[in-house]
């Protein structure tokens, strides 16, 4: 085995970089997740599916457009907005009726609504790879120290602390993320003093849809659009947001940063197992904070 | 005291016989059987040993079990590696495979057993999950996602009526052991645990440590029903340890209702039997679940047999209630 | 036996208990009394176990328990019953009670002998002094609130407590009930030998059958003594009379 043989300075700065981009990703999916369990309080598996979604509708709308500058733009711009759609009549037609219900069923529904998902991509989609071209802006690279990088990474290095700003000024300064956390913490509180939980509900998910939406949208042109790719990145939020702190957004900005940068550096260090660094890592983290690194905000 | 004893004897062996009656039909069923359907049938006591063994932990002792599936992947790879990689024993493979499993359900346990109810089961989820991604890429070792195939097994139970025997006999000693488990007093203190934790912390039960046994008795019965897998299949693969199928399981428990301790083992039933039915007619198997599912949750959330035990007792208290 | 000194808590920044201290011989019956949010049943979860304290000590039998899980603390022989009905409410009352004596009996991890026949006599016996025989078979989340505040103390006395605490015994119950757990106080503090703690709101009880009474206001003690010391304290007369705001 080639341990470790091939590191060198420049090839770990540039795997950071790869990890920070990822990070992004990671990181807007986490943070959907993460509002949606710390306001709902459930795991929503479906996540993962309405990322991959997410992606696929990026595929089509890039497609319709024919690709290039305006394909791209429209297509990161109408994919969330679909997933968002698609996610808020799975609330309002199925979802609000089972808030009462026990997490467990609630986890296994989101399930359900995985298992029609998967299917339903398979019949539309078919069960090929699809891969989205970047627009010629994004292509090729830039030298950063020398180093060349490309030029996508770097664009979703900048998304990713615009969407934490983003959310944090939803969650902290409207009055809709006001009530959400609210609501959160006391349901009858909130329902008491006339406020449709309900309603608030369904907009936290929805948002928190619409990230998923986002995220699929956005890692569509790094790599093949497929089926599966629910499945692993939903467990990846998983990991994210229990290292992070429930339903702490800097904390899913922190677990997706860890999770990112030991994954991107691990593949140098060990290719074949890089996927065992970041989770080593949250285990590590978990013994000494099993509450999360950060203090959940709700 | 002593006639009762001698009358609930009596009731009890009037509540063994139907049982002693199902295990005799299953015995007789590769001689009227074709082998499709006592291979079938096979599978059937293998994923229903699996789900009772989930539902010993879920639903005996309320803890979110999400990744059961990896205490039966590991099961079924023990055995597969032992045959395949050394020159034990197959038998060995056997002993080995609940023990593995029941370490490897220890281990997991420790990390995760500190936490409350659905990070456990989550961080459950996520920790199994890096098994099965570590399973998936060793190629060297595991066959990768390959998997291993065409693991022969001792000649006795090579045959598809031989595994038959051999998955319908170590399921009824699984769940004759199981049984007694449930109604011991570790299973008593196991209910109490899930039904009021900080009680049972305050009349002296380590709860850490109850949930952490049951977790591994659980997880070594798991990794019995994976060793009859490569039984009756020949070949292990990591889907076996993929987490969708971890909540496969679950709702088979769900189906067949998880207060009853033979419920998860109906629920398994009518899921591979809908599996191949339906696997016949359409390639699309995971939107007929999801759609089962769901309808499932919505209008039976107590489960197949428990609905019927419930319209049965109905008017004698309301024994079987539904979960906060 | 039992000795709690400068026994502090904060939640959040908000001091529950400050300076609690208190003193149980064997084989008293001592009260804690004081208005609501005086942090009774916070002395009561830091003695033990439930919640941790920030200071103090606590001291059983001349060893100091805190910090120690409450399955610990239950083991060295403190029994407990809770304020809000806290019993295994999907479990019939004779599983309740069992599972208590079983955990006192160190059968908790018997894998394989049958629970049916574990601990039937002594839990039968509990049952009976307590007067839950004919309900033993029913579920226990179904019972009255009087039979269930009763089945409190019956889970607790399934470990053979020497010292039995017990977070208001009577609150909601009917004066009849109120009067049948007095009489089991007694009984179990002259006949069982039981070192009894308790705290409770209804005076007459308290001054009816404690030998020593607590007063707490404010998360702090303002005096332990006998009833007639404690009823003609100035401090006491203040805490209740100059806080009538909190009620008692």
């Amino acid at each position: 085995m080639d341990f470790a043989s091939n590191i060198t300075i420049s090839a770990l700065f540039q795997q950071a970089l790869v990890g920070l981009s990822r990070t992004t990703i990671l990181f807007i999916v986490a943070s959907g997740l993460s509002l949606i369990l710390g306001v709902l309080r459930i795991p929503n598996v479906a996540h993962g599916s309405l990322y991959m979604i997410g992606a696929f509708i990026m595929y089509s709308v890039n497609h319709f457009f024919g690709g290039g500058q305006a394909g791209f733009w429209m297509a990161v711009l109408l994919s969330p907005v679909a997933v968002a759609l698609i996610s808020l009549a799975v609330e309002r037609g199925l979802f609000q009726y089972l808030y009462e219900r026990e997490h467990l069923m609630l986890l296994l529904f989101t399930f359900s609504i995985t298992l029609v998902f998967g299917d339903l991509v398979k019949m539309v989609w078919g069960s090929d790879y699809r891969c989205v071209d970047l627009p010629a802006a994004f292509q090729g690279f830039f030298t950063i120290l020398g180093f060349p990088f490309p030029r996508y990474n770097l664009f979703l290095i900048i998304i990713g602390p615009v969407v934490a700003f983003g959310l944090w000024f939803l969650t902290n300064k409207t009055r809709i993320g006001k009530i959400a956390r609210a609501a959160a913490v006391d349901r009858e509180m909130v329902g008491a003093i006339g406020i449709n939980v309900s309603l608030v509900f369904a907009a936290v998910f929805v948002i928190g849809c619409f990230l998923a939406g986002l995220g699929g949208a956005l890692v569509a042109p790094t790599q093949n659009i497929r089926q599966g790719m629910d499945h692993a990145i939903i467990i990846e939020a998983f990991l994210i947001v229990i290292m992070g702190g429930l339903g702490n957004i800097w904390g899913a900005l922190l677990g997706a940063l860890i999770f990112g940068l030991t994954d991107s550096i691990g593949i140098l260090v060990w290719p074949q197992f890089a996927i065992v660094f970041p989770y080593v890592v949250v285990v590590i983290a978990l013994l000494f904070c099993p509450k999360g690194l950060l203090k959940s905000t709700w | 005291m002593v006639k009762e004893s001698i009358l609930s004897e009596r009731s009890a062996w009037k509540a063994l016989a139907p049982w002693l009656a199902v295990f005799v039909l299953l015995l007789l069923a590769p001689r009227f059987l074709p082998r499709f359907q006592v291979y079938l049938t096979g599978l059937i006591l293998t994923t229903g040993l699996l789900a009772v063994s989930l539902n010993l932990v879920l639903g005996l002792g309320g803890m979110y079990q999400f990744h059961h599936a990896v205490f039966y992947g590991i099961g079924a790879y023990t055995v597969a590696l032992v045959i395949t990689k050394t020159a034990l024993s197959p038998w060995i493979g056997f002993l080995l495979a609940p023990v593995v499993s029941a370490l490897f359900s220890l281990a997991i346990g420790l990390i995760c057993v500190r936490l409350s109810k659905l990070y456990f089961g989550m961080l459950q989820i996520s920790l199994g999950s890096l098994v099965w991604a570590v399973v998936f890429r060793w190629y060297s070792f595991t066959g990768g996602d390959d998997g291993i195939h065409g693991i022969s097994v001792p000649g006795i139970i090579s045959s598809t009526d031989g595994a038959y025997y051999f998955s319908l006999i170590l399921t009824a000693i699984c769940l004759i052991v199981m049984q007694r488990i449930v109604n011991s007093p570790f299973g008593r203190s196991f209910q109490a645990v899930r039904d009021n934790p900080v009680r049972s912390e305050a009349v002296g039960i380590n709860v850490k440590r109850v949930q952490l046994t049951g977790m591994v008795i659980s997880g070594a019965f798991a990794g019995i029903a994976g060793s009859m897998f490569v039984v009756i299949e020949g070949s292990v693969f990591p889907e076996l340890m993929f987490w969708t199928l971890s909540l496969e399981i679950i709702i088979m428990c769900l189906l067949g209702g998880w207060f009853t301790f033979l419920g998860p083992m109906l629920g398994a039933a009518i899921i591979v039997l809908l599996r191949t039915v339906v696997g016949i007619y359409t390639e699309y198997w995971t939107i007929v679940l999801g759609l089962v599912l769901m309808l499932l949750i919505l209008f039976l959330p107590q489960g197949v047999l428990g609905y019927f035990l419930e319209s049965y007792k109905r008017g004698g208290g309301k024994a079987v209630q539904e979960e906060r | 036996m039992l000795l709690v000194e400068n026994l502090q808590k904060s939640f959040d920044g908000f001091m529950a208990v400050s300076d609690a201290r208190l003193e149980v011989e064997k084989g008293e019956v001592v009260a804690v009394i004081g208005p609501n949010g005086a942090g009774k049943t916070t002395l009561f979860n830091l003695i033990t176990g439930q919640l941790r304290a920030d200071g103090g000590r606590i001291l059983f039998k001349g060893e100091n328990i805190a910090g120690l899980s409450p399955y610990l603390i239950c083991r060295k022989g403190i029994g407990r019953s809770f304020q809000v009905v806290n019993i295994f409410s999907r479990l019939t009352v004779f599983e309740n009670v069992r599972v208590a004596v079983m955990s006192c009996n160190k059968r908790t991890f018997s894998l394989f002998s049958k629970a049916k026949e574990t601990s039937v006599y002594e839990t039968g016996e509990i049952l009976k002094s307590l007067g839950l025989t004919e309900k033993a078979d029913r579920i226990s989340g179904s019972l009255s609130h009087g039979d269930q505040k009763v089945l409190e103390i019956a889970i607790a006395l399934g470990n053979r407590p020497e010292l039995l605490i017990l977070d208001e015994p009577t609150a909601g119950m009917s004066p009849e009930e109120t009067r049948d757990t007095l009489e089991l106080m007694k009984l179990l503090s002259r006949e069982r030998g039981i070192t009894i703690l308790f705290c409770e709101h209804d005076m007459e009880l308290v001054f009816s059958i404690a030998n020593r009474i607590m007063v707490m206001q404010r998360g702090r003690t303002i005096i332990q003594g006998e009833p007639d010391v404690v009823r003609n304290d100035t401090h006491v007369q203040e805490a209740y009379l100059g806080g009538a705001d909190e009620g008692i």
